[in-house]
């Protein structure tokens, strides 16, 4: 064989092993979610496949489940939309504006993302009590969306710096005002931007659970990392069936916007350096 | 120009409140709660110091912070090493032809598949790692006895060394194909012309890797070495799902240790904790960007 030719197999080789360590825990997950006995490997019996933990988990209504994946959905979501709100003029205002420091400003931002959520939930606790939020939706949405400004400031900004400048001049010149240059001229332009910004937002905020642990107390406002952390099951032994359909149902919505959208997400994590 | 520049700071405002508010100020609030004693239902005390010194005597404290950075240690260095070799090895091979190589086919379908451990939630997926772990009925026990690499069944989340192994494994699956991906990212980068020429010169493929590959991959690596190693010293919810810091404190991290202690309603001693995990994330980012040379060349 070749020497590209050995290269190309090795290369299939490795794709196809680096899938496979991926996707074998969630396999795994499915497998017991769909099987009658979670112990059916241990215990060496066969693969009875059954719907009846899916069923469970999604019509008993003390679980709470489908509380928490509403939650959950609504966080994320509203989340990524205040965040983009928040995001969308200043990325304007450190690409297209006259400022000093424009740098320092985009570094100490990004700094901010480098905190550890402990230090500051402390204090989150207790504004956000003063203010009557605990356990409430809007309590985690508030928090939320400031930490995950940075990352979606810096995808904006490097988003809107592929725009031509020349465009932003040519309408000032037409008589825009600079509102009018963001809302005309650059948001039609930074689309994908927005779009990957703001999904990258969700998943964060769909994945966090320190705030969420510590601000939350029940399925009014608890979302599905915590909610599953926490489930034990009603009786006595562990219900791994149940456990692992709990598990797959709430690693889906991420994992099939993930899937759809891999490309957007690539590319907002590196700035567009990843093509293809 | 002046009025111009004022309104450049308008727009700049939302999300400078915001950061304000729901950043700075909580960070602010813990500096000064860490040097109050102050337990929920009672009034903030002013102490000085005493919380650190409370710190200092307490054996929990001590391992935990070991372990932390025990964690960081081994899972930074594994996750790096294995996703360069994967990237390495999934990079597009060097064309024989001075043309630029196809792009992997399939590669999106890698990409998609490479994400979704990342992308999901760790305390979810940490579910999936606490069965397979199970003593009795997990997926890692029954495999390694199938293949005869033991003769007992390994109590993996009830021994420390069991524990620690079991997340740093949890962890690198979860991030070692990020990691990859990024460095793949960095790979392509990387003028293909330039390692071509290398390879008619004679160049071997180790020093076309160490004297081309690696010092142009250093920035990409410097970011993901930033990066993991931030995100491994906060580690939270996978710790908290797969063993709650146990067995008896041996892998509780300094962010499950200060989180219990806020849970408990002691938010003095519980601010000091994160106090001391924030001066060493930003002392080791501080570190890292400094040999990453990264105060020119980015913009």
């Amino acid at each position: 064989m070749s020497r590209e030719g050995r290269g190309k197999v090795l290369t299939w080789l490795a794709a196809a092993g680096v899938v496979a360590f991926s996707l074998a825990p969630l396999a795994y997950a499915l497998l017991i979610a769909l099987g009658r006995d979670p112990d059916f490997l241990s215990l060496g019996r066969a693969f009875v496949p059954t719907w009846d933990h899916f069923a469970a988990i999604i019509t008993t209504p003390s679980l709470h489940f489908r509380d928490y994946l509403v939650n959950s959905l609504l966080v994320s979501g509203l989340t990524a939309l205040l965040c983009l709100l928040l995001a969308v003029p200043a990325a304007f205002a450190l690409t297209r504006l006259e400022l000093k420091g424009k740098m320092l400003i985009l570094l100490g931002i990004l700094g901010l993302s480098m905190f550890p959520p402990v230090s500051l939930v402390g204090f989150l606790f207790k504004l956000l009590a003063a203010w009557g939020l605990i356990n409430t939706r809007t309590g985690l949405v508030l928090p939320y969306a400031a930490w995950t400004l940075p990352l979606v400031l810096w995808i904006l900004v490097s988003y809107f710096r592929e725009i031509p400048p020349e465009l932003d001049r040519a309408a000032l010149v037409d008589g825009c005002t600079r509102l009018q240059v963001l809302t005309r001229v650059i948001l039609p332009l930074a689309g994908p931007g927005l779009f990957s910004a703001g999904l990258l937002a969700f998943i964060f905020a769909f994945n966090e659970f320190l705030l969420a642990l510590v601000l939350t107390t029940d399925h009014q406002a608890r979302t599905v990392p915590v909610g599953l952390a926490l489930f034990q099951g009603l009786h006595g032994q562990t219900p791994w069936g149940e456990i692992m359909a709990a598990t797959v149902l709430a690693l889906a919505p991420v994992a099939l916007l993930t899937a759809v959208f891999q490309k957007r997400i690539v590319h907002g994590l590196t700035g567009g350096a990843v093509k293809g | 120009m002046d009025r111009h520049r004022a309104g450049a700071y308008l727009f700049l405002a939302p999300a400078g409140l915001w950061l304000a508010l729901f950043i700075l100020l909580p960070l602010a609030g813990a500096i000064f709660t860490s040097l109050f004693r102050e337990v929920s239902f009672l009034p903030p005390k002013f102490v000085g110091l005493a919380n650190y010194r409370w710190l200092a005597a307490d054996p929990a404290f001590w391992t935990s912070l070991r372990f932390t950075l025990l964690f960081v240690l081994v899972s930074v260095p594994l996750e790096l090493l294995l996703g360069l070799a994967c990237a390495l090895v999934l990079d597009r091979p060097l064309p024989a032809r001075p043309l630029p190589a196809r792009p992997l086919p399939g590669r999106a379908l890698v990409r998609a598949c490479v994400l979704i451990p990342w992308a999901v939630p760790a305390a979810v997926s940490g579910r999936i790692w606490e069965l397979i772990y199970d003593y009795h009925l997990g997926l890692a026990n029954h495999l390694l006895a199938y293949l005869r690499l033991i003769q007992e069944p390994v109590n993996w989340l009830g021994t420390a060394p069991g524990a620690f192994l079991a997340l740093v494994a949890a962890d690198a699956w979860k991030t070692t194909p990020f990691v990859a991906l990024i460095l793949l990212a960095g790979l392509a980068a990387i003028p293909r012309d330039l390692l071509r020429q290398a390879e008619v010169d004679r160049a071997s493929p180790f020093q076309r890797f160490f004297r081309i590959t690696l010092p142009l991959l250093r920035p990409v690596l410097v970011v993901a070495l930033l990066f993991r190693t931030i995100d491994c010293l906060r580690v939270f919810d996978l710790i908290f799902v797969l063993t709650r810091g146990g067995p008896g404190g041996s892998t509780a991290s300094l962010s499950l240790y200060g989180g219990n202690l806020f849970l408990a309603g002691d938010f003095g001693a519980g601010s000091a904790v994160s106090m001391v995990l924030f001066l060493a994330a930003a002392g080791l980012a501080a570190i890292f960007l400094k040999a990453g040379r990264f105060t020119r060349g980015l913009w």
